[in-house]
């Protein structure tokens, strides 16, 4: 018989992978550090800095410049200071009902796939039933499937239900995009666990649900978070799901708003600026305070295959 | 482990966790049932009929889409720039990755900050990334355009997404300085778990740091290395969003790839059933080479190479 005995073997590779800081070495330079060649190589590594991050830089400084200024000279760095064109996006341009849409598609359905990824997750590490790899597969042929193959037909479906243009529907659908992966990511967390833990508890009379929810579940606390991060910035950056179901505009988001606003006024390079500003801003922030947890579920999102 | 448990356990236990198994199992069930697998399935039936999205019982087809889809000249054009899409899309990537990666092994202090930096792109949403770097490529007042006068190559100034053989590169590079943080994080995090005593040992043997790459350090990150080839090929099939975003696959069609092409056929076009059977090309093409690079890349790992 076929169990999931094989994955697992897969899973034990996370580990290594998942912190950026582990590892036993830190570089194959031994002994006293080479100076002039360590300064020619800071010097290489800024100029690559500056490069990936002048686009950001770009964006903050058309956002900070006075309409006037950038009427003639757009990209020109930081020649002018103003306010006005937040103040124009935030208002005029609707960026603060865009921002408010954003934390409502993406807080509930984040908050939907951590809960039903750690459930699952848990049961197919740890709790043996029949036909459950079989079940597993078909959770982990969504990490296979690009999800515009069913997009056209999932419009319609989502219409029949009733579903289309409404709130609900946009955060189920956002919450299934992530529920392959996060199943996938939590049961490797509860597959690493000892099983004498499980066993010793069993022995204390616990039910199988306290194992769960008591022993178990506080032990993979730093893969619910890496997940939640993870999910977060995924369903925050989606403008796909917003612009397809979410037709009417009435909860668009911020990339939806975003992709809307340069077919529609494509001249307004200022509000746009501080548009695109307001929509990274959050981002760049999370991933500035939680950049471990970031990288480290890309990371062993990867492994995922 | 989990077969030695099963055979252990008393069978009132055993009952006790298919319950709670079942009903824990029970949500993703539902959101997969629901939201993909219906809609896949929707996927295979809308690729046999010829539905314009109102007609509420198309007419049955047949093969007709399939056919339609070998004898379109756009297919193979999309599909044309898909693959080049692939092989740059791949292959930059990969090796920019992996030399970053091998100068933030070596630097001694303040890799992480460069770390955090070269990842940020990663974790943008593709909307804003299209936006600022379509003003980069701007014909008039473009910082590439700017710069390239400021250094005396004014001439090679010129519209990057406007021109029909430039579009797809200007755009492919785009999505390399997104997507390369990815493989730098990911390589570095595989080089830190290198053997070094390997590394040191070759080096008194006379290794050079060329042949160290080659023989020692490269066959022990093959795995990931591979993991990363898996995830950026896939991904170039399935190419959407930053295309959409950046040209929506002009100018005059030469920036085009499948998933474009499919969504201009549905949405556009109201050519739904073909719009369709075009995306399960994607997804025909794609799913085979992901499954054959992990099995290759599960059976490195076996071997007991690294990572």
């Amino acid at each position: 018989m076929m169990t999931a005995v094989a994955p697992d073997q897969r899973d034990l590779r996370i580990t290594a992978l998942a912190d950026p800081e582990s590892g036993t070495n830190l570089g194959p330079v031994p002994g006293p550090r080479r100076r002039p060649a360590q300064v020619a190589l800071h010097v290489l590594l800024a100029a690559m800095a500056v490069f990936v991050l002048m686009p950001v830089i770009l964006v903050i400084s058309t956002t900070l410049k006075t309409p006037a200024d950038v009427r003639v000279n757009p990209f020109g760095l930081f020649t002018s200071f103003s306010f006005e064109n937040i103040v124009d996006a935030w208002t005029v341009g609707r960026f603060s009902d865009y921002v408010l849409n954003s934390f409502l598609l993406t807080v509930p359905s984040t908050a939907i796939v951590v809960v039903v990824s750690v459930m699952a997750g848990y049961a197919f590490a740890r709790l043996p039933f029949r036909g459950r790899t079989f079940l597993f597969y078909l959770v982990i042929l969504g990490l296979l499937v690009p999800f515009f193959t069913f997009m056209i037909p999932l419009y319609f479906q989502l219409r029949g239900m009733g579903l289309l243009d409404t709130l609900p529907g946009a955060i189920l659908v956002l919450a299934s995009t992530g529920t392959s992966f996060g199943t996938f990511f939590m049961r490797a967390f509860f597959s690493e666990l000892p099983q004498e833990l499980e066993q010793s508890a069993r022995v204390d009379g616990a039910s199988e649900s306290q194992i769960f929810l008591r022993i178990m579940l506080p032990l993979v606390g730093s893969g619910i978070g890496a997940l939640t991060v993870f999910t977060f910035l995924a369903n925050w950056n989606n403008f796909l799901i917003p612009l397809l179901y979410l037709p009417s505009g009435d909860f668009r988001p911020l990339t939806a708003g975003l992709y809307m606003f340069t077919s529609g006024r494509s001249l307004d390079i200022g509000p746009l600026a501080a548009g695109t500003l307001i929509t990274i801003l959050p981002i760049i922030v999370l991933f500035i305070v939680l950049q471990r947890q970031v990288t480290q579920g890309f990371i062993s999102g990867a492994v995922k295959g | 482990m989990t077969i030695a448990s099963r055979s252990l356990a008393p069978t009132v236990t055993r009952r006790a966790q298919a319950r709670l198994g079942i009903v824990l199992v029970l949500p993703v069930m539902i959101v997969t049932a629901l939201f993909f697998l219906f809609p896949l399935g929707n996927a295979l039936y809308y690729s046999l009929v010829d539905f314009d999205g109102l007609n509420p019982n198309p007419p049955f087809v047949g093969f007709d889409n399939f056919i339609r889809m070998f004898t379109d000249s756009a297919v193979w054009h999309a599909l044309g720039n898909n693959l080049i899409w692939i092989v740059v899309g791949t292959v930059s990537p990969m090796v920019i990755g992996l030399l970053v990666a091998m100068l933030l092994w070596t630097v001694r202090r303040g890799g992480a900050i460069y770390r955090v930096i070269f990842f940020l792109p990663y974790v943008l949403p593709g909307v804003a990334i299209g936006i600022v770097w379509g003003w980069i490529y701007d014909p008039v007042n473009g910082l590439l355009n700017q710069f390239l006068r400021a250094v005396g190559l004014g001439a090679w100034a010129t519209g990057w997404l406007g021109e029909p053989d430039l579009a797809l590169y200007a755009v492919l590079l785009t999505a390399i300085w997104a997507g390369t943080g990815f493989a730098v994080v990911i390589f570095l995090s595989a080089l830190r778990n290198v053997d070094t005593e390997l590394v040191d040992a070759s080096r008194i043997d006379g290794a050079n740091s060329a042949q160290r790459l080659w023989f020692i350090i490269l066959p022990q990150i093959m795995p990931v290395f591979l993991m990363v080839l898996t995830l950026t090929l896939v991904g170039g099939f399935s190419v959407f969003d930053i295309i959409f975003i950046m040209t929506a696959g002009g100018p005059s069609n030469a920036t085009e790839v499948l998933g474009t092409y499919a969504y201009d056929q549905a949405f556009v076009l109201n050519n739904i059933g073909y719009g369709t059977t075009l995306a399960l090309l994607i997804t025909i093409l794609s799913v085979p080479i992901a499954v054959l690079l992990n099995r290759l890349q599960r059976r490195l790992s076996l071997q007991g190479t690294g990572a």
